[in-house]
């Protein structure tokens, strides 16, 4: 303040201006009443871990990829969104919450093990569940995106529970993507769970296709986060990103 | 008249009731330099006091329009409808749509289409609160605090109702309130605001607003509430700020 007696009028009133803003915003106590995190953009992944996926590295390559894919949501920093990530498992008897949704910078990763049986039906109502449940994601929150992976048949009844996914209210709005690994994959069954008509499914003929389809949701998911409307789909062509799958 | 005000003002530093807002352009439309696509507007007349806030839909090309013709034909319908003694509420809202339409022509409504909440304290001195699509509309009279427009209509940040959309009064929620001896304070917001409120923090914050602006003269008042919405503190926050609040205080007599 001493130094604006020295200044011209005007910059001087500036100053002074500027200096009491600054005070008012040392001051201001409305961050008491506002959300102290930005809007969550849920990514759900569900993921088969039945017995097959354990034969020709499958398991650890779908490991690694969901790992890099946290890290890769970690390492960036221009977001409009905080992306908040969710694993289920279907595999052994039950389907199972591996990953609570949580901000992707504080998750440790714990990796997966194959086991048993596809009980795919179990994973879309836990999806449902929590997709509908407003303590978990918020309506603030972007529109979740919801990714299906599996190498066989679900072995549980899985028309009503996609039914239901399909037709929720809040579930219904999620984008979904799938893939199939291995010759094995219900085509029909992962095409059922599409959000689009004009979607497709992924193939991962060879394990390190998995890799490739992770890259290319991380980068579906990063797009929309800097994009002035995170809500909207984002359509990226594999091809012109070079990603074989 | 004008001169009980002055000296109730300046002298007594007394006022029955006040109203202040203010709107900013959120961080997205400020880079892209694309306009705030929120409205608001004050006025006092004979009706009485009325305060409006009007939210563009992001996806129309004349959001911002429509969300500014908004607040002009809430003005114009209250002028006209306050003439008419006992004429429904229900009036009101159909008066609103028709105006925003006329005023709007030949732009088509479904490329504007806009929130629309507003706060009238008539001169008898009921209160209507209320508006159609999403936003905070809260009303606190003593300690009882009501939330007229809260919770999303929809979830997932996607706005579904407002002008241009509704095809029915029955989409407003309005909510009437009769004359009190009590402090009553009414706050309008557009969802740049609401979606970043912890939601039961709504009590906390509207005493925020009393205590950090009742004291202030308009233009502080103005300055201060258009700072705070500047520096809002939700990080990563995106969208444009609107805000209008009208207070009646209650005072002891010195």
């Amino acid at each position: 303040m001493s130094n604006a007696k020295e200044l011209p009028n005007a910059l001087a009133h500036q100053t002074r201006d500027k200096a009491n803003h600054d005070k008012e915003d040392n001051m201001s106590t409305l961050k008491e009443f506002a959300m102290a995190s930005a809007r969550p953009l849920p990514v759900m992944l569900l993921l088969d871990i039945s017995g097959s996926m354990g034969t020709n590295g499958k398991i650890d390559i779908l490991n690694e990829a969901v790992s890099e894919m946290i890290e890769t949501f970690v390492g960036e920093d221009d977001f409009r969104a905080e992306i908040h990530v969710s694993v289920i498992t279907f595999g052994g008897q039950e389907a199972k919450l591996h990953l609570p949704l949580q901000p992707a910078d504080s998750i440790k990763w714990l990796p997966m093990k194959a086991k048993g049986r596809t009980p795919m039906g179990q994973a879309f109502s836990l999806a449902q569940q929590m997709i509908e449940d407003k303590s978990i994601i918020p309506s603030r929150a972007y529109r979740p995106t919801v990714i299906l992976v599996s190498d066989g048949v679900p072995t549980d009844d899985w028309h009503g529970p996609l039914d239901q996914l399909l037709n929720s209210e809040r579930a219904s709005k999620a984008i979904r993507f799938a893939m199939g690994v291995g010759e094995e994959a219900d085509n029909g069954t992962l095409n059922s769970f599409l959000s689009s008509n004009e979607a497709r499914v992924f193939h991962a003929h060879e394990a390190r296709n998995i890799k490739n389809f992770f890259k290319w949701v991380t980068m579906s998911v990063t797009t929309r986060t800097r994009s002035a409307t995170p809500d909207m789909e984002v359509n990226l062509n594999p091809n012109e990103i070079e990603l074989d799958f | 008249m004008k001169l009980s005000w002055i000296f109730r003002e300046v002298f007594l530093g007394k006022k029955e009731i006040y109203s202040f807002g203010a709107s900013e352009c959120g961080p997205l439309h400020c880079s892209q330099k694309l306009p705030n696509e929120d409205a608001w507007l004050r006025l006092s007349g004979s009706f009485g006091l009325l305060a409006v806030v009007c939210d563009g839909m992001g996806s129309k090309p004349n959001a911002h329009i429509g969300s500014k013709i908004a607040c002009l034909a809430v003005k114009e319908s209250v002028q006209r409808w306050s003439k008419v003694s006992g004429a429904p509420i229900s009036y009101l809202l159909h008066l609103i749509e028709v105006t925003w339409r006329l005023r709007l022509h030949p732009i088509e409504p479904d490329t504007a289409v806009t929130t629309c909440l507003f706060i009238l304290v008539l001169k008898n001195k009921i209160w209507i609160v209320g508006g159609l699509g999403d936003g905070l509309v809260l009303v606190r009279t003593g300690t009882d605090l009501k939330v007229v427009v809260g919770e999303r209509e929809e979830d997932f940040s996607n706005q579904t109702n407002g002008l241009g959309i509704s095809k029915s009064t029955s989409s407003w929620s309005i909510m009437e309130l009769p004359p009190t001896n009590k402090e009553r304070i009414a706050v309008i917001a557009t969802d740049g605001i609401s979606d970043d409120l912890i939601p039961d923090q709504l009590d906390g914050f509207t005493q925020w607003l009393i205590d950090e602006f009742a004291k202030l003269n308009p233009y502080m008042r103005w300055r201060k509430l258009s700072n705070e919405l500047k520096n809002w503190p939700t990080p990563q926050h995106l969208d444009d700020k609107t805000l209008a609040v009208i207070h009646a205080p209650v005072y002891r007599e010195r």
